[in-house]
């Protein structure tokens, strides 16, 4: 096999972008939605036909030299690992089914060509963070991802809200790439290279401080884009977007990007102890915070973005705990009960009327079961129930953690355990006040294209079934996954303690779907104690910024305008200016205009000059 | 000197001269605006196409790819002495493409169209000349040259304020001129003094023997005229006045060109004149530069009018090319040198737009624009684009000159790098809210809806093209740089 | 030389602080004319004397130069007053006073 057909994968979506977006707005709707679709479909197909190029130590290759100058090269270059091939196959499947979801969703709007040429080139990008080679064609997807997202989060541009809330997406995500791009320079500047293997093979030549500096870089960098803590309000606004750009962006690929970032630069994160530990740690907060968030929310796809925030805390968690196959585990379980939750959320608000609020839904498994049965399935990953996909890589994370033994490791697994009681609460209360009790909306919905529902079903297979992926040696499995990426797990734990955890993890399980059916399985009217209303607001966190960040850069700006620009430098300008001015206006005196008055200045300097002269013949 | 000249013809001369015959036919043809508009556009055109073929019979290597010298004025040693490498080349390509975009969107002129079109040619010939003279009178004279029209351009031209910015323009850059000047003569006095050879040829010049003190002082003299055309940080605020008043054109090109003339005297004169002064200036160089980028990204995001957020963009995004070479590597410089190219097309096309656009909506002011895209989807898409270019998204123009920049930058002092990192944060923060403000939001009430026009079309698909291409692949752009720079950093560019 | 050079150079000197006062003293713009003239004729027998005295053609070939200038810059300047006449209906030069600064 030609190891140059792997650039098909991500220049199928670019060329299906690219021509959406020069020439969609000219062709019938259908057509451009068949060409986003078919791209990323063909781009799935070769990911799927180039997967041996993906065993062992992988595929490295060069299209072409992107930047090179002054011993620095960038090249436009795929390296196709186990870790990559298994992300790319899942992008490209995940984006497949998506978009063909899309095809449906966007069905009635006017401007499908920009849609869909922003979904292929955030497809593009995403691929190029998989699979580049070195670290700034990785940065390229980094940004590109960054842009589409904007661009799509914004995608509803008439709203002010929305273009505002894609704005914030961008800025914040922009600082937590200014400390990747920071990492980045700094690599260079010890390696000279920016070749992912090689950076990730000389690793252990840096000095240990340098090391925790730059793994805490990549953390600052990984955050940004995955929501963790404490850049995570993007995420929440994020959701004024369409429907399956939430499902695409905020759910499955985008914001697992970090996650990824650092398993890819995973053999110089782990060399750094603090760094490690500061992974898990912002991993578990966040897990924790967004959990607890969630737990308020009205919106139906905030609580969805809280929980997907969580979920990568978990995978933050497990890379923190030294545990790649884990984090890709999750990430991958994730993604599809993910994607399939936020298309099913799309359903369920096409159904409600346009109807976002979850007050205000209830009784919709009367109207449609199908998507009921779907959202349940999806529900009951998330909420990590027994034997389905997000329960074992949920599991394996927690086990992990646990079995590291220190006492900073058992306080990890603590808040794990414990969010994971908080996300089975959160999970069965959006069940419970969407699908069950009586119809509370007011319109009357409308009816789904088949193209939105026949897409879910093999998400929910893949969903439920996830776990086989990698499942544990306990239930019979064979952990594939954890020897694909070439990383067996390492978790030996005697078989009591490990039966052990399991069941507490039911017990917390239990607990919060017990909780959450005995307050909501009847509709106990509207909430909105003080306390919901911090938790609603996330914390609060917007505001703080608003008032810790946003404000003093508007004020600093108004500063630098107004006083550096306009009157000190203004004006020292001017006031030399107007001091010339000033003295001028002597000299102008001098011009009366009167012939008279010039003349008789003649004469005195003549008298002057012949003075002079008759006075140098004296001497 | 061994000179590489593919061709024996006096191809320098003539793209010089070229826009000086166009500006001759303008003022003959000046009863009829169409002749004249067609005779100035023939002639950047061909400008343009004969600087392509130089660049395409050019080989590469670290000499001149094209040099000239001629007896001029015997008696005090000036020559008429050209020549052109790989940094000229590009600049001159640059020149020469920027020009063609200039007269299409001002192809509407209406008053004094004949003036109007012989002033931008002649400010051809003068930003050419500026980056092909050798001989330190002539490329004062030339350097002169681009004032001129420039001044007449706001002035005449200009908005409602002209007369303050144009005047302003023009004590500012006159100021630093003249320290330029009595910089050259005293030079060429102390030269002539040394060797008894009174002559104003670059070549020549580099061999005077002098001491730090008057190194000094020399090297002030050629960098104040030269920081101030960049501009760099504190003596920007010409610029915005001049680019708000500006018409189109004008902005075109003091965006795209005039800056760079800056850049290029540093990189050109005044570092290889007085090396050891320059070693000592860098840090502070380095410094206002940050300072630039962070201040003018700030300042910029407090601005309402379309032109200014872009005219401040300009001053920060100089900010990273001067910063490239104060880190003086080859990396950094060629960082700058791309990015100086990219920021030229990007800013320049910014400007192109900004005069569409406020063709269309009629105002400038970020508040009472919004909703474009709805109206104009064509034309909102390229804005974005370039916008984006400019808030230095990867893959397109402004990235790649900046990463490598910052790449050099950080190698060789990695406060710096870090520093200017930063800075890239709040160039998104100005140019999303110039992009919210303009393009998203409800659509207000504009006097013209119609979208591109051919004409438009015409400037925008090259202009939009180049973009993607310096950002995708800038190799062959980099190829031009890389052995003249490395000639400058090692022996002050002389082969 | 009949006439000392001294005696020349002293009446020319007479002559040309004459045309000078005039010049400086008269508000009448043919009278200033008038005084320049005496100035001028002051020069020229300067250059008359000067001329005879080193025997040398120069002063005098200055002098034929000198009065056909004066003659043209006379036409001017009178048709100018004329002009100014016409425009203001004098000739008193404090009329003139548009140049001030």
């Amino acid at each position: 096999m030609n190891p140059l057909l792997l650039f098909m994968i991500p220049f199928l979506p670019l060329l299906g972008g690219v021509f959406n977006a020069c020439c969609g707005s000219r062709l019938p709707q259908r057509l451009v939605a068949a060409v986003a679709v078919l791209s990323v479909a063909g781009s799935f197909l070769f990911s799927l036909l180039l997967w041996p190029l993906g065993e062992g130590d992988g595929t490295r290759t060069v299209l072409f030299s992107w930047l090179q100058s002054g011993g620095f090269t960038a090249d436009a270059g795929i390296l196709f690992d186990p870790l990559a091939a298994i992300m790319t196959l899942m992008v490209t499947g995940v984006a497949t089914l998506i978009h063909l979801y899309a095809a449906g969703y966007m069905e009635h709007d006017e401007n499908q060509a920009r849609f869909f040429a922003l979904l292929n080139l955030f497809v593009f990008a995403m691929l190029c963070i998989v699979l580049a080679d070195n670290l700034l064609f990785l940065f390229l997807g980094w940004e590109g991802v960054g842009f589409c997202s904007y661009g799509l989060i914004g995608f509803w541009y008439r709203k002010t809200e929305n273009a505002s809330a894609g704005r914030k997406a961008f800025i914040v995500t922009r600082i937590g790439d200014l400390f990747f791009a920071i990492a980045l320079l700094w690599l260079f500047r010890e390696f000279g290279t920016i070749l992912i293997e090689q950076i990730n093979a000389r690793a252990g030549e840096l000095d240990p401080l340098l090391l925790t500096v730059l793994t805490l870089l990549l953390l600052g960098g990984a955050c940004g884009k995955s929501a963790q803590l404490p850049l995570m309000t993007w995420l929440p606004d994020a959701m004024a977007g369409p429907t399956p750009v939430s499902a695409l962006i905020h759910a499955a690929t985008m914001v697992t990007a970090g996650v990824y970032l650092l398993c890819r630069m995973f053999p110089l994160v782990s060399l750094s102890a603090t760094g490690m530990a500061a992974i898990a740690l912002v991993g578990v907060l966040t897990a924790l915070y967004a959990a607890s968030c969630a737990v308020a929310q009205r919106e139906i796809k905030r609580v969805l973005a809280y929980s997907t925030m969580s979920q990568i805390g978990y995978m933050f968690l497990a890379v923190g705990v030294g545990s790649v196959s884990g984090a890709m585990f999750h990430l991958l379980t994730h993604a599809f009960f993910k994607a399939l939750l936020f298309m099913g959320a799309g359903c369920v608000i096409h159904l409600a009327g346009d109807e976002n609020d979850i007050y205000r839904m209830g009784g919709l498994k009367g109207k449609s079961p199908q998507v009921f049965w779907l959202f349940l399935i999806g529900i009951l990953c998330l909420a990590g129930t027994p034997l389905t996909g997000g329960f074992f890589s949920k599991d394996q994370i927690l086990l992990t953690a646990f079995a590291r033994g220190d006492g900073f490791s058992a306080i990890l697994w603590g808040l794990g355990v414990l969010t994971a009681g908080l996300t089975s609460f959160y999970s069965f209360r959006l069940l419970y006040l969407v699908f069950f009790g009586e119809q509370r909306q007011a319109e009357k919905g409308h009816a789904l294209s088949p193209l939105m529902l026949w897409t879910l079903p093999l998400l929910a297979l893949f969903g439920l079934f996830g776990g086989l992926l990698n499942l544990p040696h306990l239930f019979g499995g064979h952990q594939w996954l954890s020897d694909w990426l070439g990383q067996p797990a390492g978790v030996s734990l005697a078989l009591g303690a490990e039966l052990g955890l399991l069941l507490l993890m039911l017990i917390f399980f239990g607990g919060g779907w017990l909780i959450a059916h005995l307050r909501y399985r009847n509709y106990p009217g509207d909430e909105q104690a003080g306390w919901r209303s911090f938790l609603l607001a996330g914390w609060q966190f917007d505001r703080l910024y608003e008032f810790i960040l946003v404000r003093p850069y508007r004020t600093v700006c108004r500063f630098c305008w107004q006083g550096g620009e306009r009157a000190l430098i203004d004006g020292v300008m001017e006031g030399i200016a107007r001091l010339c001015l000033h003295w001028g206006g002597y000299a102008r005196k001098l011009t009366t205009g009167q012939v008279a008055f010039y003349l008789q200045g003649f004469a005195w300097g003549l008298l002057l000059i012949v003075g002079w002269f008759l006075l140098s013949a004296v001497k | 000197m061994t000179a590489s000249v593919a061709v024996q013809f006096p191809l320098l001369s003539l793209l010089l001269w070229l826009p000086v015959g166009g500006t001759l036919l303008c003022l003959l043809f000046r009863h009829s605006s169409n002749l004249c508009r067609w005779a100035s556009l023939l002639t950047t055109v061909a400008v343009l196409c004969l600087s392509l073929w130089m660049g395409f019979i050019s080989q590469g290597g670290g000499g001149w790819l094209f040099y000239e010298d001629a007896a001029w004025i015997e008696p005090f040693g000036i020559r008429y002495m050209l020549g052109m490498d790989g940094i000229s080349l590009l600049l001159v390509l640059l020149t020469a493409l920027l020009q063609v975009a200039a007269i299409l969107i001002s192809w509407e002129q209406k008053e004094h169209p004949a003036f109007f079109y012989a002033l931008i040619l002649v400010m051809e010939t003068g930003i050419i000349g500026v980056f092909l003279a050798l001989d330190l009178v002539l490329f004062y004279l030339f350097w002169e040259l681009m004032l001129i029209p420039m001044f007449f351009l706001i002035g005449v031209w200009g908005h409602e304020n002209r007369v303050y910015a144009a005047v302003k323009f023009f004590f500012f850059t006159l100021a630093g001129s003249l320290c330029l000047l009595l910089a050259i003569i005293s030079l060429y006095l102390i030269h002539g003094g040394q060797t008894g050879e009174y002559t104003f040829a670059l070549e020549a010049l580099r061999q005077t023997v002098l001491n730090p003190g008057t190194e000094m002082i020399l090297y002030v003299g050629f960098m104040l005229a030269f920081i101030v055309k960049v501009p760099l940080f504190p003596f920007h605020t010409w610029l915005p006045d001049a680019h708000t008043e500006a018409p189109p054109a004008g902005s075109v090109d003091l965006a795209g060109l005039l800056l760079k003339t800056g850049v290029y005297g540093m990189i050109r004169f005044a570092f290889p004149l007085f090396p050891g002064a320059a070693e000592r200036s860098l840090p502070l160089l380095a410094v206002l530069s940050l300072v630039g980028i962070f201040y003018a990204a700030w300042v910029a995001y407090a601005q309402t009018d379309l032109k200014r957020v872009v005219a401040y963009s300009s001053v920060a995004h100089l900010g990273f090319v001067i910063l490239g070479l104060a880190a003086w590597n080859q990396l950094a410089w060629e960082g700058s040198l791309l990015l100086m190219i990219n920021h030229g097309i990007t800013t320049g096309a910014l400007f192109v737009m900004i005069a569409m656009l406020s063709d269309r909506a009629g105002t400038r002011e970020l508040e009472r624009l919004g909703g474009l895209w709805s109206v104009f989807p064509n034309l909102s898409a390229f804005f974005l684009l370039f916008c984006l270019a400019s808030l230095g998204l990867p893959g397109l123009a402004n990235f790649s000159g900046e990463i490598l920049v910052l790449f050099g930058t950080f190698k060789a002092h990695p406060l710096w790098g870090g520093l200017a990192v930063a800075g890239v944060v709040f160039s998104a923060a100005y140019m999303l809210r110039v992009v919210q403000s303009s393009l998203w939001g409800e659509t207000k009430d504009f006097p013209r809806r119609d979208d591109l026009g051919p004409r438009e079309w015409l400037i925008l698909i090259p202009l939009a093209l180049l973009v993607v291409l310096l950002g995708v692949y800038p190799a062959p752009v980099l190829d031009f740089l890389r052995e003249p720079v490395s000639l400058l950093l090692a022996t002050g560019g002389m082969p | 030389m009949i006439v000392p050079l001294e005696h020349v150079l002293f009446l020319s000197t007479i002559l040309f602080v004459l045309g000078l006062g005039c010049v400086l003293a008269r508000r009448n713009l043919i009278m200033i004319l008038i005084g320049v003239e005496i100035m001028l004729n002051a020069v020229g027998l300067t250059l008359v004397g000067a001329s005879a005295f080193w025997q040398q053609v120069d002063g005098q070939i200055m002098v034929i130069f000198l009065m056909a200038m004066t003659s043209a810059e006379v036409s001017i300047s009178l048709a100018m007053v004329v002009y100014l006449n016409r425009r203001k209906g004098t000739v008193d030069v404090r009329a003139f006073d548009e140049m001030r600064g």
